[in-house]
């Protein structure tokens, strides 16, 4: 007999006694009570996978893990790194550096940098190359903060249906951070840009055991010099007040406010002006979406060759409740407060709707401070579930360009811009 | 034996009201229950001693080993796909149809570059197929 079957025995004892006792209105009263007590489940771990229907949970299924300056984060891959971040830190607006999901391309990324050795190259197209040390960046350049979500363009992919091979991010695959550093702008400025100038390119200090000359050997992402995001770029060395971990791009990484992660260059150490637009892999053929509305398409008319793609860029505008996130029951007429965040990459979040019956009404949630166009938003709304009984509970945001989230899936072959309303569903119980 | 009878209905007596107090308590709750789980595979990381020169290390990154299924072809998934990353890049998928694992096992070759020899190609294919697909994963 296990520890486990020891204990969970203990009510069946009891039953037994009564039984036994010649008592017999005793027994009735055992049985009565026993049969209205619920023996109480052991709790068990998530299966290794989901599928391949899509994960039902709101993160990714992997187990635990610790790795350097960091909490125990869900492991999605370990060579090279991938965590998520679990669901409850984004109960704060600012997602903690120890917290903060992780997402490399390449297995040789950095464990350590010296910085007497490091620098940020700026050259290609311009008039004045610079080589720039740490203390160059901290006080040639005037600092400058922004509040910027970054988000993994694959984020959320296991809700894809059909599933789609990569990472299989739940929620997750997301954080906010005030980011400290350098403007782009000034660099480049510094660096005189040269006339034909028309793409700048960003790489760091990860590397691949590909052959020379393919994505899996190097990582390298461009955006196009007259982006006007590039006024908002900064080249951040502070991540929430401290140094970046490593894993989340020591000692400098690139900021583009809006855009998803792919173009967040960690460990940035090479900034190149082309005359030419940039045609490597991770331009060229990865991190692109189909060019129709909401970037979604179907396996056909992937099959079919029907469909034309661009690079990804901006993130969608999404709203998550955080809490509650429907792991434990609750009673029926207890005041309660329902919580979660906003962002989208095209402005700020001007409102969040919450539905509490499957859709049928919409009731504005109270935003939180407004942290910047780029921030998470935190709302709450206070709720009173009235009977028990299961609830759908729904949440849609709306940015200041008028996009709200739409209520159908997005499907493309990279598992890109998922941004459907998010459902939960919570257990009411009878208070007594 | 009057005696012995007296004290046999206290026995009894006190031996409901035990019962009954313990039922009571029952009714509003359950409690005392706990179930083994293995502690030890999560442990807290050292904390990280550090000169006071100018390079900044964090140490090896950890490895978490996955259990790929036996089979023909797995020693060729754990040479060939584990030069560039992982083999719980595989295990860390859902079960995907067999020509999707046969696409990306052709575009590791030719997008990725993996130089990996036509024989073993296929028979990674095979092997991901018999193992990794809705029909054939095993929880």
């Amino acid at each position: 007999m296990t520890n486990s079957e020891r204990d969970l025995s203990r009510r069946r004892f009891l039953r037994t006694l009564g039984a036994s006792g010649s008592a017999v209105a005793l027994a009735g009263i055992l049985a009565s009570l026993d049969a209205s007590a619920q023996e109480p489940s052991i709790r068990r771990g998530l299966p290794d996978f989901a599928g391949p229907s899509a994960n039902p949970y709101w993160n990714s299924v992997g187990p635990f893990i610790t790795e350097p300056q960091k909490a125990p984060l869900i492991l999605m891959a370990d060579r090279p790194v991938q965590l998520e971040t679990p669901r409850h830190y984004f109960l704060s607006p600012f997602t903690p550096n120890e917290a903060f999901y992780v997402r490399w391309h390449l297995e040789t990324l950095p464990n350590s940098v010296d910085l007497k050795e490091w620098r940020l190259h700026v050259e290609g197209n311009v008039g004045n190359s610079l080589t720039l040390s740490l203390p160059d960046l901290l006080t040639r350049f005037k600092p400058v903060s922004v509040a910027a979500v970054n988000q993994c363009s694959g984020n959320s992919r296991s809700f894809l249906q059909p599933r789609v091979p990569g990472g299989q991010w739940g929620n997750g695959a997301m954080g906010n951070a005030l980011w400290t550093g350098a403007k782009l702008r000034e660099i480049l400025d510094a660096a005189k840009l040269k006339t034909g100038s028309v793409q700048v390119q960003f790489e760091g200090l990860d590397r691949g055991k590909g052959p020379e000359g393919y994505g899996s050997n190097r990582f390298m992402k461009s955006l196009d010099l007259n982006d006007p995001i590039l006024e908002e770029c900064i080249v951040a060395y502070s991540m929430n007040g401290e140094p970046l971990p490593m894993l989340n791009g020591f000692p400098v990484r690139l900021v583009v406010p809006g855009n998803f992660a792919t173009y967040w260059v960690k460990c940035l150490s090479w900034i190149r002006v082309l005359d030419k637009p940039d045609d490597n892999f991770w331009m060229k053929t990865a991190y692109r979406i189909p060019d129709t509305p909401g970037g979604t398409t179907t396996p056909e008319d992937v099959k079919a060759g029907k469909i034309k793609t661009i690079p990804i860029a901006k993130m969608p505008v999404r709203s998550f409740l955080i809490s509650p996130d429907g792991t434990a029951k609750i009673p029926a007429g207890l005041p309660m407060q329902l919580r979660g965040i906003a962002f989208s990459g095209y402005g700020r979040v001007k409102k969040v709707e919450v539905s509490t019956d499957k859709g049928a009404s919409w009731l504005d949630a109270r935003l939180g401070e407004d942290l910047g166009t780029y921030s998470f938003r935190t709302w709450e709304l206070p709720w009173t579930p009235k009977r028990p009984g299961k609830y759908e509970l729904a949440v849609r945001a709306t940015d200041e360009k008028g996009h709200t989230q739409p209520d159908q899936p997005v499907w493309n072959p990279g598992g890109y811009l998922w941004n459907r309303i998010e459902r939960q569903e919570i257990t009411v119980g009878s208070a007594g | 034996m009057k005696e012995l009878s007296v004290n046999s209905v206290k026995r009894f007596a006190t031996a409901l009201c035990a019962l009954l107090a313990s039922t009571a308590l029952y009714a509003e709750f359950d409690a005392g229950f706990y179930a083994p789980q293995k502690a030890g595979s999560l442990r807290q990381t050292l904390p990280h001693v550090a000169g006071s020169g100018a390079s900044y290390e964090v140490g090896a990154y950890p490895l978490y080993p996955v259990n790929l299924a036996p089979g023909d072809g797995q020693s060729e998934v754990a040479s060939y796909c584990n030069t560039c990353h992982s083999p719980r890049y595989i295990t860390a998928q859902p079960p995907l149809p067999a020509d999707v694992w046969a696409a990306e096992v052709n575009k590791m070759v030719k997008t990725y570059g993996a130089s990996i020899p036509e024989d073993s190609t296929l028979k990674i294919i095979q092997y991901l197929q018999s193992h990794y697909t809705p029909e054939t994963r095993k929880k």
